[in-house]
């Protein structure tokens, strides 16, 4: 097998018999072979494991007891999803001999499906601790240049699945985890609605903050991760009693008469992007018009006004969190989540009750704007991957990012690949979506994604 | 953007330390002081100066029935 497929495509070989889950699994890991140790995306690979579920797979579908599309598809879940009798570490010193009893909900719910899980996948530390070279395990770099940040906190994700190691992966998102490192890479990454996926038995950075959610290759492909991974958790008290559609069948029923907003001021007022990512997000635009749809720009709160709310909710929860281990084995942590949450020790009560407060209100004038249109666009990121070393401790708070807002607001949020920079590094467009209307943003990105041709482009391992 | 100066005194920042009950070396409160800035300028942008209607609730808002029938 030369080329690495998408689910999708792997799904209807399988089905057809043209595919064997063995030989899909068998490529996946020479793949990983040849190239892992350039990358670093995995902590643990379950090679064995790995095989022998690709096998029963096989045996399975050859006996008719195909189960659907992620039957025999190689997969690999973030090392904060907790794995029954597989550690799970958070890329941690402090967890790196943890060996969950149980499978997080969400990995339970895929292994249903049918995923052959090839291993779990490098995070920053808890989620949270950035690139860092002082942890048990060093940090993922990214395909298109291993210089680059692969974003994160999904960085093993990201990583693995624009290398083609896995089809796959799932990651954990509470200020832009899944959707950042989805537009360094290239990939397709949906954070959901808050409440749509549950968060059980995976590691909480920031409760009121976090979801979980797919990257893969394409828009079509989180739709059929989506799938397995959306649905009710009496065990997540953030779990919500929704009816979960059929995303796959929503996907092709276009954007003609669909309203959208543009948040220009997000990146032309309130946040400065490179050149080629306005020009990029222009050209998205113009396809999104030319598909049919009506595109405004709106006026939100100001971008700083969503990261301070964010950031002082997810560094005040986290330190809630982590406080009993920060005050024993503080020197146990690496010094980027030291940094970044040990100031969580300095907010006070009153600055954290000012914060779900200005989340309210910022709620209220996002659901306002969403009144007037169906979906928002802007910007992933606003800049291409930068280098490793360019990404310090305080980074998230120097600059505000394009992707919280929709962690404070909860709403849900799609980066899709919309390009790519002079160097050949992806560029990113964000589509976000009102309350559980998880489908018209998935639906909305896979007619952008099948307009344009930027997943034609793999990147040169 | 290099973090803002901190406006509380070193003197001040280390009995907040000291009420923390985090086991910081110099170095490390050293780190941490000169990222507090930080720290009081997303206070002072979230507390919006004070001025919020004092009505202004926490609760979470979402109402999902509205749109997709299925909420409980």
């Amino acid at each position: 097998m030369t080329s690495i497929p998408t689910i999708a495509g792997a799904a209807a070989a399988i089905a057809e018999g043209r595919l064997s889950p063995v030989a899909l699994t068998e490529a996946c890991l020479e793949r990983i072979d040849r190239h892992e140790a350039k990358l670093n995306a995995f902590i643990r690979l379950e090679r064995e494991g790995a095989l022998a579920s690709a096998r029963a797979a096989e045996a399975e579908i050859k006996a008719g007891r195909r189960r659907g599309a992620l039957h025999g598809i190689p997969f690999a879940h973030k090392d904060i999803y907790e794995t029954a009798g597989i550690p799970t570490t958070c890329h941690s010193k402090l967890l790196q001999d943890y060996v969950p009893a149980r499978d997080a909900f969400t990995v339970a719910r895929l292994a249903e499906a049918g995923i052959v899980m090839l291993g779990k996948l490098a995070t920053h530390e808890f989620a949270v601790g950035g690139p860092s070279f002082d942890l048990p395990w060093p940090p993922a770099r990214n395909p298109w240049a291993r210089e680059h940040f692969p974003g994160g906190s999904s960085s093993g994700t990201g990583a693995a699945v624009a290398a083609g190691f896995v089809l796959g992966g799932t990651g954990s998102c509470t200020g832009g985890s899944i959707r950042l490192p989805a537009a360094y890479c290239g990939l397709a990454g949906i954070k959901p609605t808050y409440g749509l996926v549950s968060r059980t038995g995976i590691q909480p950075l920031a409760f009121t903050l976090d979801h979980s959610g797919p990257l893969a290759w394409t828009v079509e492909d989180c739709a059929i991760l989506l799938q397995a991974m959306a649905g009710h958790d009496p065990a997540d008290p953030a779990s919500a009693k929704v009816a979960i559609p059929d995303y796959r069948a929503g996907l092709d029923g276009g954007i003609k008469g669909q309203r959208i907003g543009v948040i220009r001021h997000f990146f032309e007022k309130d946040m400065t992007v490179a050149p080629e990512v306005g020009a990029a997000m222009e050209a998205s635009i113009g396809v999104l018009r030319q598909l049919g749809a009506s595109v405004r720009d709106v006026t939100l709160p100001p971008l700083q006004d969503w990261n301070a709310c964010g950031w002082l909710i997810l560094v005040t929860e986290a330190y809630t969190v982590h406080e009993p281990w920060l005050r024993t084995r503080y020197n146990d942590y690496g010094k980027n989540f030291r940094d970044r949450i040990g100031l969580g020790a300095f907010f006070t009560a009153a600055d954290y009750i000012s914060a779900i407060r200005f989340r309210r209100e910022l709620q209220e004038q996002m659901a306002k704007v969403m009144t007037e249109v169906d979906l928002l666009v802007l910007p992933t990121a606003a800049v291409p991957a930068p280098r490793l070393t360019e990404v310090g401790s305080y980074s998230s708070f120097e600059t505000p990012n394009f992707t919280m807002p929709f962690n404070v607001s909860g709403l849900p949020a799609l980066a899709l690949c919309n390009g790519f920079s002079g160097t050949g590094l992806p560029l990113s467009l964000q589509i976000v979506g009102r309350p559980f209307e998880d489908a018209l943003v998935l639906r909305a990105g896979h007619a952008y994604e099948t307009a344009t041709s930027w997943k034609v482009r793999r990147p040169a391992l | 953007m290099p973090a803002p100066n901190p406006k509380i005194s070193r003197d001040d920042f280390e009995s907040l330390v000291r009420r923390s009950g985090l086991p910081l070396s110099e170095s490390q409160k050293s780190e941490l002081y000169g990222a507090y800035g930080y720290v009081e300028a997303i206070a002072e942008r979230v507390r919006a100066g004070g001025k919020r209607p004092r009505e202004v609730e926490p609760a979470v808002i979402f109402k999902p029935a509205a749109k997709t029938g299925g909420a409980p």
